[in-house]
């Protein structure tokens, strides 16, 4: 009886399902990355400040103090995806192993000196990013062109048809998502499944800093390994897809992530996981030495150019709702992707390269693509770390994102004086920021639009509704 | 098995030959699915059924919005003059904005939800409800109540999905000619528009020939050159058999949008009438205006679509 594999595997397809299902169902999507202690940790460290629902990292921590790096082998959906595509995958002992250490003290001396890149590795934010940025988009492109494929070439108008639009209240959505370089988190991710090629779990065995952090705790645990009887037979040790058993079948007690392979792969049934055990004399030492982590602060130096600049990148940028400074957003930011899932106009985007490498996979609202909505305040609702602070709705309404500009040489009542005002139309404000002037021309009055600045809010719908291609004559500038 | 066959090698006029074949099969059985299944992309509207009510028109004033339009289409003689059994009816209401009822952005939900009712007990198979909205259409769909009570009721209501459209064909000159319209708009047995009456920036109301750019795909914006024109053609196109406007609540000033609830006007009043050139003009008059001066009505006029004459007319004013 694989009892215990059995549980840790379905552990890992439900967690891996909820994670899916959270994103998916974009309510309570800050769920995960609040029991994350990198992130939440970290990012109060870099922003000086104490983000809500850091209690859940700490008890995340305790719980690792009892039963060890259980995170990584039953929850973590980076874990169960590197473990699901590497079944075939080789497994090798490897050296490198001290290597997420200086990843993570790398990233905790520049949270100290204010700047904050925890989501450049940590495993909830990239997959949550390939979750929400392409899986989704991709999944339901697919399912939505074969269904229009099968509707039309066999004109199943009535039965598959209402199934189709009743799709479209749940799991479709309405709208098919797009994101630009969306490209470059695939290619992100896909790197990270590449590594299987070396050896299974590499990335949690050398790359993964959250990974680190809690095996620094997990050192200490309560819940240990405890061999009874032993043949020497190497078979827990070559299996192990942490290497973390010595030749001496003694084990490295941060590297267990309890996936329990050892219990069962044993012939002598001598493994187990027990509370009450001495401790073995040749636990590994400690992972760091004090000339390696001297090296690591000086070497950190050379990496200041992640510092922001102030007052020259991201100034084009019109950024989400609330969203005060460009300094303290990048910071707060961990790059997860669920504002721009949430958004349902589709209408944030991850910015690239526009506003330096500090800023990349932020969110910036394109009008062009999609605007923002006026009685809509999710994006703050989904922010795990507050970067989009949570407004309430009355409190949103006020906030301005932009200011919108009528380029006369384009719009058509100013240069043609033909009716037009859609901008007019559209706009949310109950008091219209864009208010129409009327003149009498030949006869006919024509109604011009302007813009008044004391209202506009800088949502975007004008620019997004505006007729006029390739051009709008309506644009909203930050 | 599929590894054996690619496996066996091949000459070269042979793979021709497969690729022949291939291609051939292909486009033989593609045709044969359009000759079999194809649906025609180009409509030259809706066929006029000319059902006349008992009234010209019909005005109801009342509290309760569920109950004044049951009686309003009672006065006009009962659904079963317009519904027939069986039949598929499209009821078109305004959703067009992410508000709630009470700001009359929308039309009222219970006026669409007592259309609904009427069409079921009159023998309609099948009862569609949709609208091209101008926000985000989940959050509209919701937030204006229509979703709710059209689910509760049993009626149709979906998104509105913008590869199923035909192309408009009109036997005239015409601004509107070659515009994609949504496919169910026009295979439906009963056309019910039920606009809500509010203010619009450009053409002075939102009423009911202008309710009618909910079934147009494309860049809508582009509608708005030349409104009253492209209007009273679309209007034409569609020919809708019935026009209910929800004028229990109204929106004064700052539309179609709104949001102030200063600016909301309690009228509690449903409009009906077969005729949506006239429905539109005594709607109009209610708010204080020349039906003329809205160019759509104008235009409807040129067109011949209806007369704007409401002193001539056989209106009905019940006051419940």
């Amino acid at each position: 009886m694989k009892k215990l594999i059995f549980a840790r595997r379905s552990s890992q397809v439900f967690f891996l399902s909820l994670f899916i299902y959270i994103l998916w169902s974009i309510a309570h999507a800050d769920l995960f990355f609040k029991i994350d202690p990198l992130v939440s940790i970290l990012t109060s460290l870099s922003g000086r400040i104490i983000i809500p629902g850091i209690v859940f990292a700490v008890v995340m921590l305790i719980m690792t103090f009892i039963f060890g790096r259980f995170f990584c082998g039953w929850i973590c959906p980076m874990g169960s995806i590197i473990d699901g595509l590497g079944i075939k995958a080789k497994n090798r002992t490897l050296d490198l192993t001290q290597l997420k250490y200086y990843i993570f003290g790398f990233i905790v001396i520049l949270a100290l000196a204010g700047i904050q890149i925890a989501w450049v590795f940590d495993p909830l934010v990239i997959t949550a990013r390939f979750i929400s940025l392409n899986f989704i988009p991709s999944f339901t492109i697919v399912l939505d062109k074969l269904f229009i494929f099968l509707i039309k070439l066999f004109n199943f108008y009535v039965p598959l048809y209402d199934f189709y639009r009743s799709l479209k209240f749940s799991i479709l959505g309405v709208k098919i998502y797009y994101f630009s370089h969306s490209a470059v988190t695939l290619g992100f991710f896909l790197i990270i499944c590449a590594f299987l090629f070396i050896t299974k779990r590499f990335w949690c065995r050398v790359l993964c800093p959250l990974g680190a952090m809690y095996a620094m705790v997990a050192k200490f645990s309560i819940l240990r390994r405890f061999v009874d009887k032993c043949s020497h037979c190497m078979k827990c040790k070559t299996s192990c897809r942490m290497s973390a058993i010595n030749e001496d079948m003694s084990y490295k007690k941060e590297e267990c992530i309890l996936c329990m392979d050892c219990v069962y792969d044993c012939p002598a049934a001598g493994t187990k996981f027990t509370w009450l055990a001495k401790k073995a004399k040749t636990d590994a030492k400690g992972a760091v030495s004090r000339k390696d982590f001297l090296f690591l602060i000086a070497s950190s130096f050379l990496f200041l150019g992640f510092k922001f600049k102030e007052g020259e990148a991201g100034k084009g940028l019109i950024r989400p709702p609330g969203v005060s400074g460009e300094k303290e957003f990048l910071n707060k930011c961990i790059r997860c992707g669920n504002c721009m899932r949430a958004c349902p106009t589709n209408g944030l985007q991850p910015v690239i390269f526009e506003s330096g490498f500090s800023g990349i996979w932020t969110p910036h609202l394109v009008p062009e693509i999609g605007y923002c909505e006026y009685n809509c305040n999710l994006c703050g609702k989904v922010c795990p770390t507050g970067a989009i602070p949570k407004l309430s709705l009355a409190d949103k309404k006020e906030k301005k994102l932009g200011l919108a500009c009528i380029n006369k040489d384009i719009c058509i009542p100013w240069s043609q004086n033909k009716e037009c005002i859609v901008c007019e139309e559209h706009c949310p404000v109950p008091k219209k920021a864009i208010k129409a002037y009327e003149e009498n021309i030949f006869g006919k009055n024509i109604k011009k639009p302007y813009v008044d600045s004391s209202l506009c809010v800088g949502c975007g719908i004008c620019q997004n509704k505006c007729p006029t291609r390739p051009i709008r004559a309506v644009r909203v500038s930050p | 098995m599929f590894t054996r066959l690619f496996k066996r090698r091949i000459s070269r006029k042979g793979f021709m030959k497969l690729c022949g074949i291939g291609i051939g099969s292909l486009v033989l059985s593609n045709s044969l699915l359009k000759f079999a299944f194809g649906r025609d992309n180009v409509s030259a509207g809706r066929v006029v059924k000319k059902i006349k009510g008992l009234h010209d028109l019909v005005a109801v004033k009342g509290d309760d919005p569920y109950a004044i339009t049951v009686k309003a289409v009672e006065a006009m003689g009962g659904m079963e003059k317009f519904v027939k059994k069986n039949s598929i009816v499209l009821i078109k209401p305004n959703i067009g904005w992410d508000r709630s009822p009470e700001q009359a952005g929308n039309t009222n939900p219970y006026v669409v939800g007592a259309l609904v009712d009427m069409c079921f007990k009159a023998g309609a198979k099948r009862v569609n409800i949709f609208d091209n909205t101008c926000n985000e259409s989940k959050r509209c769909y919701e937030n204006s109540g229509i979703e709710k009570i059209a689910k509760e009721k049993g009626a149709n209501i979906y998104f509105v999905d913008d590869w199923n459209v035909v192309k408009a064909k009109f036997n005239y000159k015409s601004p509107m000619e070659g515009w994609p319209i949504y496919r169910d708009a026009l295979e439906c047995d009963t056309f019910i528009n039920v606009p809500v009456l509010k203010h619009h920036g450009l053409t002075g109301l939102t009423l009911s020939m202008k309710n009618l750019m909910g079934v147009c795909s494309g860049n809508r914006g582009m509608i708005h050159f030349d409104i009253g024109t492209k209007l009273a053609h679309l209007t034409d196109f569609i020919k809708p058999d019935l026009s209910v406007i929800d004028a229990y609540r109204v929106l004064k000033r700052n539309g179609p949008t709104g949001g102030n609830l200063e600016d909301v006007l309690d009228m509690k009043t449903v409009i009906i009438s077969t005729d949506p050139v006239l429905c539109d003009s005594y709607a109009a008059k209610l708010m204080d205006k020349d039906p003329l001066s809205v160019s759509y009505i104008n235009q409807a006029v040129k067109h011949n679509l209806g007369s704007p004459d409401i002193d001539k007319a056989d209106i009905l004013a019940i006051n419940a």
